[in-house]
């Protein structure tokens, strides 16, 4: 079942400064992960990267997920702040007129081929940035900790 | 030919094949069974289709649809980018077909009531609206698949001319009179046609020609050959005389013709379709083939144009299935199977790839009172095709999903 992707997530997906990673398995299970600037969130609310090596392996995986409804994980970071969003593709497009739309456009601005625009549906979102996780992991699992970050170092020394 | 009302309980269902084989894709498996059976359309289906977008005319060799008759999907798209190529109007068969309806305002594939999977239908490029300067319309010159131009130049076959000579499940000569088209596309509405086609970025990524067999000529196919050559110089003109990613489904040409094609035109690839991987069978169900070239002939002279052209770039159509029509068929779909993929992998090891079309039941056909074998049949055969390209490592990017979209073994080769 879909999610539904914040604003403030939407704006950092859509920010071309933000580093986007996805993450994407083969059907033996090895993991596969690259850097994809193209992601972002389209007018419907899916995920969208455009695709634009037709063999590459996470082209291949994610014929593989969608086939057998397989997840895909993402990452974006955005100055501090990181977000981990589980998908799964939602739809292969590659030809017609919403195809050419993103084709025209990478035409404009890359001049490069273009092979497929997919479509991704969020499954969960999770927020990573790391003092967030920090705090929520010493609320959480106060015993996971070294000892002496609880005593005041001057005291042991004096000793 | 009548449905056959108790058809379900003699073989496994569309779901049952699905679970069996967990690790083929359900969508391919959806567009085989699509294939064999035909889809039908609700009037809820029919509603959704937008003439000014959606792709409902055709003239092709093999089928003729006009906007007057029916305004259904030529054809549809599923959602990972596999194509299925069937409609109303292509499959007579004694299963009933598989049902496009809308459910919770998507459109969905059904079998027996139950809601498989999502479908799009075909959208149809812009130069199916305008004329050539002759006056014709010009989806009368080339017709297109979500992503090719195809041209059939040459609308009948000469096979046909011959009593007895034409293959069984064909239903080029039944097309061909039922309609008043003329036997060859002219060459400069072809030009003007592929011209305006390319005028939409985006649109398409190769160039497929095929069309009837000529015999004619000094050599025997000559004219044929010729007939293609005038046509891919002229498209590769649009080319600045490169190559251009091209494919000719023609006659077993002899290795002097290949060469000639190769030389003289952008053709990137070749396909001689042997239809039938059985010597006997093929001599049955393709007499004019065999009566002329002959199957060693056949094989060899694709073995002769992977020198030409590539290992890769060279492959052979079946129509598969059509080695259990009755009588002289194979009795057993795993006898088939076995006779069928041993043939297949002598073809791999010269390089030559097998690629599979599912028979369907053609309307006008002489196999019309035919049965096609089991789902599973096809399963079995896709996963096996694929699998021979895997152990020789022949590559299938001339015949992929995005060029053709007819064979659910190569769509099986995406991953
Ligand atoms: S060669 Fe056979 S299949 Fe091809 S058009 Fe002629 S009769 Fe039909």
């Amino acid at each position: 079942m879909a999610v539904e992707i914040s604003r403030e997530l939407q704006e950092i997906l859509n920010d071309p400064q933000s580093i986007k990673v996805l993450a994407t398995t083969d059907p033996e299970g090895r993991p596969h992960v690259v850097f994809k600037g193209s992601l972002h969130v389209n007018e419907d609310g899916y995920l969208e990267y455009l695709e634009f090596i037709e063999s590459s392996q996470t082209n291949k995986n994610m014929v593989h997920s969608i086939w057998f409804h397989k997840t895909v994980a993402i990452n974006v970071k955005h100055e501090k702040q990181s977000f981990q969003i589980e998908a799964v593709p939602y739809r292969a497009l590659i030809a017609g007129k919403e195809f050419e739309k993103r084709y025209n456009q990478v035409r404009r601005e890359k001049g490069i081929d273009l092979s497929t625009v997919w479509l991704m549906e969020p499954l969960e979102i999770v927020e990573e940035t790391f003092e967030k996780r920090r705090l929520e992991e010493e609320k959480a699992h106060p015993i996971l900790k070294h000892l002496d970050l609880l005593v005041e170092q001057e005291k042991i020394n004096e000793k | 030919m009548a449905v056959d009302k108790n058809w379900r309980e003699k073989e496994l269902s569309l779901k049952e094949v699905i679970n069996k084989y967990p690790d083929v894709s359900p969508f391919i498996i959806i567009k085989t069974d699509a294939q064999r059976r035909g889809v039908d359309y609700t009037e809820a289906a029919l509603s959704r289709v937008d003439v000014n977008v959606h792709q409902t005319v055709t003239r092709s060799f093999a089928v003729e649809r006009s906007d007057q008759v029916d305004h259904s999907p030529f054809s549809l798209l599923l959602r990972d980018g596999t194509s299925i190529l069937t409609g109303r109007d292509m499959v007579e068969g004694y299963r009933d077909p598989l049902v496009v309806d809308v459910v919770d305002d998507k459109i969905m594939i059904l079998d027996d009531g139950e809601p498989l999977e999502e479908v799009f239908y075909w959208e149809k490029p812009d130069f199916y609206d305008k004329f050539t300067s002759s006056g014709k319309p010009m989806w009368h010159i080339a017709w297109a698949r979500p992503l090719r131009i195809d041209l059939n130049p040459n609308q009948y076959c000469q096979f046909w001319e011959t009593p007895g000579h034409g293959c069984k499940y064909c239903a080029i000569a039944a097309t061909y009179k039922k309609s008043d088209k003329e036997q060859f596309v002219d060459l400069q509405d072809i030009d003007e046609t592929v011209h305006e086609a390319l005028k939409q970025p985006g649109r398409f990524t190769s160039i497929f020609l095929t069309g009837g067999t000529i015999l004619d000529g000094e050599q025997l196919l000559d004219a044929e050959v010729e007939q293609y050559i005038q046509i891919l110089k002229r498209v590769g003109r649009n080319f600045n005389g490169k190559r251009f990613p091209s494919q000719l489904i023609g006659t077993a040409f002899n290795k002097q013709q290949l060469q000639r094609i190769y030389d003289e035109t952008g053709l990137m690839s070749y396909t001689a379709d042997i239809e039938v991987l059985n010597e006997e069978l093929f001599d049955w169900i393709c007499p004019g083939k065999a009566a002329k070239i002959g199957y060693q002939e056949w094989k060899d002279r694709l073995y002769q144009a992977v020198d030409v052209f590539g290992r890769g770039y060279v492959n052979t159509g079946l129509v598969a299935g059509v080695e259990m029509a009755t009588p002289k068929g194979f009795q057993t779909e795993e006898e088939s199977l076995g006779r069928i993929l041993e043939e297949a992998e002598e073809l791999a090891k010269h390089g030559v790839s097998a690629v599979a079309c599912v028979w369907n039941v053609a309307p006008g056909s002489m196999f019309f009172k035919q049965r096609t074998p089991s789902l599973e049949y096809y399963v079995k055969l896709s996963k096996g095709l694929d699998a021979l390209r895997r152990k020789y490592h022949i590559h299938i990017d001339m015949d992929n999903y995005r060029r053709c979209g007819n064979h659910p073994d190569t769509d099986l080769s995406r991953v």
